[in-house]
């Protein structure tokens, strides 16, 4: 199966219709350091942070002698897409800058670039903390071969530490993984002061309440320090954080949109049919009308009411099963009232170009059928009748179960007759998934409708 | 005894939040079917008070558990910042199996929650538990609604489900082809989630009321997985049925996978993985193609529905304008 052919991806589908516990906030670059770095200890090359060329940006590139100009994007693979730029003079970093700046990142406009101290790199370590489903806590993950794409990495050479749910790792521990994945070989000097730094990694997780904090790399660096004792510079060999990718848990105690502002998944602006359907909820916490959202691409031809989490996701991702083109997806619950069901009733059906609509749900244990498609979605037909706006070649497949649900089909489908609306309604006796498959049948019948290419074969 | 490990006629439970609105309509919900198995409920600042119909109200679990010796299970509906709270509260005052139902419990809580649960011999069902229901026997949480009856028959189904809505829908769906259901649980869908499918699996291969298995998974994690290895080490032979969500999503952008969630998991987590493994995993599982296709898949494995006078075949709209 699949959602379409390759270079052809079905569009996203905001996950808050899936599962909103799949969400979660990415930091960039310079918040995570900024934030979450400064405050755990966690050492960074020195850096300044801009939008443009600038004085500040030019005194470092001539204090450092250089340095190593970044796109800060939440995108991976920086470095292959050209985005990650060493320079040696001011006219150099400001030209990297304002390239950088002006470039798209796979597809990603950078929100500022960082321009840092060049390090002196030794080696490169991978370093994640994140948490395990196989342990149901939380995972060390080291390797000696970072710096390359992790995936790239040999995994017999990526090396997995559970640990106890617990604010902090022993730097001891730490310093039993460090032999495990052979650190000490080359820099056993250094392995108390690397096994802090770990250590603060791993707090710094913890504390920020991250669902994955990434390093890559974690270098091995040369510094020149000066000795306190002679007071003379001396070569000293130490752990440095060259990166940072930081997912905070978005059902943290203190929300991360608080701290960092909202992060859409989308690269587009939402539409109109969105924005109006934000509004439907945002006064009236009478269950939830106004979780509506249009595919990426804004396409698709056939318009979807569904309710519940898990009815709606199995139902959306059976309709592309069969071939079907969702152009916009709901999520209706927790017994909304009639008014708020007319009002996104009228949403859904105002996207252009429809050819179906699908209303499906489960059996509901709350919402009342009669109330939501008896009244709010009727009233929304019998008005667009009467204002001559309704389409009557769009054919309807309703399948719904729930309170009620004898009243409700049968306004309904009495509202069908006398505006003459084509389509079938059934209740829980059909199984829920059966429901896109009959509409794609009724739509290649009467309209000749052409599924897309995805169909599966069997399973009707 | 009647009913499983989780769930059987000897079950009492405190109901941790009992005041909310969503928690006292279950209190007064499932009391109507199970009367007595409602012992007591927990809100701080609340204590002395009463709910409907009859239940008291204590300050904290303790009191609850001093005063109602029989409490075994804690039913979890605080708000998710102190689910924590109440889930440690609840083992610390001798309870064996803690319900979670809220949703969006702070992944590092559920860690936390996890690691106390395991080092104390603590069954903990959920985050984002839709509850439990063993018909006949008894109902923990909101699962069925107010009246169970019209979505599950009695029989010898289990159905473990990350998702709440599905897990009555499915029953419901087996329920017209004549299949009733010895037990059906919501696991969660939580990222951390107190029990999975394979912590079940040796319970339901030793109880002969357990005749087959249905599973709803999604995407992301590894439970789906540990089931089909849990399967693939003989810990489960009976017939499995297993439906797996969210494969769509693959070919798809934004979907939330860090890179080292990836490697922690070894390319564990995707949809079709986790359909490949079950299907390898042993001769006594199907995966359903289409969600709807479980009825197939339960049918091929041999079940025998408990009433064979259900309707069979392709259903017919109850209304039609085309």
């Amino acid at each position: 199966m699949g959602a379409g052919p390759p270079g052809n991806p079905a569009p996203t589908v905001r996950r808050s219709l899936h599962d909103a516990r799949e969400t979660s906030v990415n930091l960039y670059e310079h918040e995570a350091v900024s934030t979450i770095y400064k405050k755990h200890r966690v050492p960074h090359a020195d850096h300044v942070v801009a939008t443009e060329p600038n004085d500040e940006v030019a005194r470092f590139v001539r204090e450092k002698g250089g340095g190593v100009v970044k796109a800060m994007v939440l995108v991976g693979k920086r470095g292959k897409a050209g985005a990650v730029k060493l320079v040696k003079t001011e006219a150099e970093a400001a030209q990297a800058v304002r390239d950088i700046m002006a470039m798209s990142v796979w597809g990603e406009k950078p929100v500022a670039v960082m321009v840092c101290e060049k390090a002196d790199i030794v080696a490169e370590l991978y370093c994640a903390v994140t948490y395990s489903s196989e342990t149901r806590g939380p995972v060390i993950t080291l390797s000696m071969e970072g710096g390359m794409d992790v995936e790239e990495i040999d995994p017999a050479r990526i090396h997995n530490f559970p640990v106890g749910a617990a604010a902090e790792v022993e730097p001891f521990e730490i310093r039993n993984m460090l032999v495990e994945i052979g650190f000490t070989k080359d820099y056993g000097a250094i392995v108390r002061q690397a096994s802090m730094t770990i250590a603060s990694v791993y707090r710094a997780f913890w504390a920020s309440e991250a669902r994955m904090l990434e390093i890559n790399p974690l270098a091995v660096v040369r510094r020149t320090k000066t000795d306190r004792k002679t007071g003379k510079p001396v070569e000293a060999l130490e752990l440095m954080a060259l990166d940072a990718v930081v997912t905070l848990d978005d059902d943290a105690t203190v929300p991360p949109q608080k701290t960092f502002g909202e992060r859409s998944a989308y690269k587009r602006e939402p539409t109109q049919r969105e924005v109006d359907a934000l509004l439907i909820d945002r006064d009236d916490h009478r269950g939830k009308a106004g979780s509506y959202v249009e595919p990426e691409d804004l396409g698709g031809d056939i318009a979807m009411m569904t309710f519940g989490g898990g009815g709606s996701a199995v139902t959306i991702e059976t309709s592309y099963d069969v071939g079907l083109r969702p152009a916009n997806f709901t999520d209706i619950g927790g017994n909304p009232p009639a008014e708020k069901m007319y009002r996104i009733s009228k949403i859904i059906l105002s996207k252009p170009g429809l050819k179906g609509v699908l209303v499906c749900g489960g059996t509901a244990s709350n919402t009342r059928i009669d109330v939501t498609l008896g009244e709010g979605l009727v009233g929304a037909l019998d008005d667009l009748a009467k204002e001559g706006k309704l389409d009557r070649d769009l054919i309807w497949v309703v399948r719904r179960g729930g309170p009620e649900v004898e009243k409700g089909l049968k306004l309904l489908a009495e509202c069908f007759q006398r505006n003459g609306i084509q389509g079938r309604v059934f209740d829980s006796e059909l199984p829920i998934t059966q429901a896109p498959l009959i509409l794609r049948d009724l739509l290649v019948e009467h309209r000749g409708y052409k599924p897309g290419p995805q169909a599966k074969a069997q399973g009707a | 005894m009647k009913g499983t490990s989780l769930l059987n006629e000897n079950t009492r439970l405190v109901v941790v939040g009992a005041t909310g609105r969503e928690a006292s309509q279950v209190v007064r919900e499932s009391e109507a079917l199970f009367p007595g198995m409602i012992l007591a409920g927990v809100t701080p600042g609340k204590g002395g008070t009463t709910i409907e119909p009859d239940v008291p109200i204590y300050h904290t679990i303790k009191e609850a558990v001093a005063a109602h010796p029989t409490i075994d299970t804690a039913l979890i509906y605080v708000p998710a910042s102190s689910v924590k709270d109440a889930a440690l509260e609840a083992m610390a005052g001798g309870l064996k199996t803690v319900f979670i139902i809220t949703e969006h419990t702070p992944i590092r809580d559920a860690s936390s929650i996890y690691a106390a649960a395991t080092a104390k011999g603590v069954r903990v069902v959920g985050g984002t538990s839709l509850g439990c229901f063993v018909p006949g026997v008894g109902r923990i949480g909101a699962i069925g609604g107010k009246d169970p009856s019209g979505s599950f028959a009695p029989g010898g189904l289990v159905v473990l489900s990350k998702s709440g809505g599905l897990t009555v829908t499915t029953a419901e769906m087996f329920k017209r082809r004549g299949y009733g259901v010895y037990m059906a649980m919501g696991i969660g869908g939580d990222v951390i989630a107190g029990t999975i499918y394979s912590d079940l699996m040796d319970e339901l291969q030793r109880d002969p009321h357990c005749t087959a298995l249905v599973m709803l998974g999604e995407v992301g994690g590894s439970y789906e997985e540990q089931a089909a290895e849990a399967v693939q080490a003989g810990r489960f032979t009976k017939p499995l049925a297993a439906f797996i969500g969210g494969e769509f999503q693959e070919h798809q952008e934004g979907v939330a996978f860090g890179h080292a969630g990836a490697v922690v998991e070894r390319g564990k987590g995707k949809a079709s993985t986790k359909k490949r493994m079950l299907a390898e995993a042993g001769p006594n599982v199907r995966v359903a193609t289409y969600y709807h296709n479980l009825l197939d898949c339960i049918e091929e494995l041999g079940v025998r529905p408990e009433e064979t006078a259900a309707k069979q075949g392709t259903v017919a709209p109850r209304y039609a304008t085309i």
